[in-house]
């Protein structure tokens, strides 16, 4: 169903990846924890490696939780399915768009 | 010249209550004569609505302008005697605790700033209904509407004088995070045409809800003390419950008058009950965690004032029209156990951002809570206020440094769980013309989808703030560009207000054994 309008209604996305410029949003669920009251949103480029994602990004937000150990492997999902991020590949060559969620969890 | 002196008439006979309403309202109304009546109400035909009787309107209240004046301003004597007697005594020493005032923050934040809106929003209705019936009601509630901003203004600036986070609240409308969560649902309401906008916030919101938000606020100032609020709360009422009324009547207005209008003012009130009802999300921690001496629980609350005044009362009645009760009430009853819990713990951990402070519930507190809440509390809450414990015990304190995605239609931070399942946090994802978006609920998914084009448009602040649109994108500019000054944000304990508490509590405490010691002597 599209909106009912007094005249023409089509604005852009005032979130579109565009006005990031070289960067683009992603959001990191830590889903086996309620610790964080919901999931982080970082801004990051989308050139940038995963290893770097990890160890900039990630990482110090979540050492914030005292029971986070950047050394225990985990599981990754990417739009729920499984997701085996690759250290030296940027967030583009491994698929993550625009505001897309990656779900993590401590590995069993 | 001489004027012949002026001839004895009768005295004018005087109009009956009704035949004066009629003559001031009715009686004003006119046909234009060089527009067209659809030049003279642009707005009233694209939504779809058919009224085909504007006379049919049963006014609630026969009110005049002159009536209505009289009666206000009486009211105003008596709130602004209390203000002054409140003032002179240092009543502000006589609450329960300084901490009770992050409820009263939170509403001058985010309520006060509504009523404004409700005013313009009201004015609008009255500029654009053809009939002279409704005109009159909306511009009966534009006023009072505009009063209960500036009475509420003036109900809490005493505050201002002594305590933090009450001196910029405009502006921390306007930019704020937690804000938005308010100012949106108002601009989305004000963005639709009239009679949605009726639906909206004459109906969804002061019928269905209002009983759900204005009540515990005003509940909780009458149970810690704070008299000034409390005397607010009841000059208002009175203007509520002609609004409630007037909701009522728009609804049935608009049913009555075609068949054809039933679908849309169902899937207006499948809409905005959801809105309004995640707006009180605000409402339903304030209760369980702002409060220093409890009112009700909001699992209490909701079961009150709409469990069973609205889904046994209301909605039986509008069975016969048919409409449904709003189509994601389910989600809503069955959140009732988590809501606050899951709402206070974002304050609690994003409060360095905020025009109020946060703190951990004490022992008694979190006592309290697992009563109110046995099937939750201990289960799934308790345990993250312990762990909260233990953190603060070796020198933490929870305060995320990262920033939340949040919700694309009611923007609150993505906190809330699958319906039923406290333990995994709810997501929904909709594609719209290849850009991706989350809302936090089966409620807020639908209401994305049935109007993408508009949602897409939000001013989400999170993205807002990576944009660098406020202030710079790191969270020192941001809270800079908020104008937050020492003491408005942060822990409670230890802070500003707290501080001063004690020691103006410590100084009360002195000179009334002072006073004892030479009554003594």
């Amino acid at each position: 169903m599209s909106i009912t309008s007094l005249g023409e209604y089509d604005f852009p996305s005032r979130s579109r990846q565009e006005l990031y410029g070289d960067d683009q949003l992603v959001t990191l669920w830590f889903q086996d924890t309620m610790w964080w009251c919901s999931p982080v949103m970082f801004r990051a480029p989308r050139a940038m490696t995963w290893a770097d994602f990890w160890a900039q990004m990630i990482v110090p937000l979540a050492e914030e939780d005292p029971d986070f150990d950047a050394a225990t492997a985990r599981t990754w999902t990417l739009h729920g399915a499984p997701f085996e991020p690759q250290d030296g590949m940027t967030l583009t060559e491994l698929g993550i768009r625009h505001k897309d969620v990656i779900g993590t969890r401590v590995a069993a | 010249m001489t004027l012949a002196p002026e001839k004895k008439t009768k005295k004018p006979r005087k109009l009956s209550m009704k035949a004066r309403y009629e003559a001031l309202t009715r009686g004003l109304d006119w046909e234009p004569s060089y527009v067209t009546k659809e030049e003279m109400f642009p707005h009233l035909e694209y939504e779809g609505i058919k009224i085909h009787d504007w006379a049919a309107w049963e006014d609630p209240f026969r009110l005049t302008i002159d009536a209505y004046t009289k009666y206000q301003a009486e009211k105003d004597r008596r709130l602004y005697a209390v203000l002054d007697g409140f003032a002179q005594g240092q009543g502000h020493l006589n609450l329960t605790d300084a901490g009770y005032l992050n409820a009263m923050k939170l509403f001058l934040q985010g309520v006060t700033p509504l009523e404004y809106a409700a005013h313009r929003n009201f004015a609008y209705l009255a500029r654009h209904f053809a009939g002279p019936g409704p005109r009159f009601a909306a511009l009966c509630q534009s006023i009072d509407e505009i009063r209960h901003m500036q009475t509420e203004v003036h109900t809490l600036s005493n505050y201002n004088k002594y305590y933090s986070g009450l001196h910029n609240w405009p502006e921390n409308h306007d930019r704020m995070w937690y804000l938005s969560v308010p100012k949106s649902f108002f601009d989305d309401a004000l963005s639709c045409g009239p009679f949605e906008f009726l639906i909206a916030i004459g109906f969804s919101f002061e019928y269905l809800l209002t009983n759900l938000l204005f009540v515990p606020f005003m509940s909780g100032a009458s149970f810690n003390g704070d008299l000034p609020t409390m005397t607010f709360g009841f000059s208002a009422q009175s203007d509520e419950s002609r609004h409630m009324t007037l909701g009522l009547e728009a609804i049935k207005f608009l049913l009555e008058q075609d068949e054809d209008n039933v679908p849309i003012v169902q899937a207006w009130l499948d809409k905005w009950f959801w809105r309004a009802y995640r707006v009180t999300a605000l409402v339903s921690q304030m209760l369980d965690y702002m409060l220093p001496r409890k009112v009700m629980s909001w699992k209490e609350s909701f079961e009150l004032y709409f469990e069973e005044q609205m889904l046994k009362g209301l909605f039986e009645d509008l069975a016969f029209y048919g409409i449904t009760p709003p189509r994601h009430v389910a989600d809503a009853v069955q959140e009732k156990d988590v809501l606050s819990h899951q709402v206070y713990w974002i304050l609690y951990q994003f409060s360095f951002a905020a025009g109020f402070t946060t703190t951990m519930p004490t022992p008694e507190h979190q006592q309290w809570l697992s009563q109110a809440y046995p099937d939750t509390f201990d289960t799934h809450f308790k345990p993250l206020w312990d762990k909260e414990a233990r953190n603060i015990a070796s020198g933490g304190r929870h305060f995320t440094r990262g920033l939340p995605q949040l919700c694309q239609v009611c923007q609150i931070p993505m906190a809330f769980t699958e319906p039923g399942d406290p333990t995994t946090l709810c997501q929904r994802e909709s594609e719209f013309e290849g850009e991706i978006y989350h809302t936090c609920s089966n409620g807020c998914q639908w209401i994305f989808e049935r109007e993408p084009e508009k949602y897409r448009q939000a001013w989400l602040p999170v993205h807002q703030i990576y944009q660098g649109n406020c202030g710079g994108p790191s969270v020192p500019e941001v809270l800079e560009w908020y104008h937050l000054q020492d003491g408005d944000a942060g822990e409670y304990l230890g802070s500003r207000d707290h501080t001063n508490w004690l020691t103006w509590q410590g100084e009360a405490a002195a000179e009334t054994a002072s006073h004892e010691n030479k009554a003594g002597a």
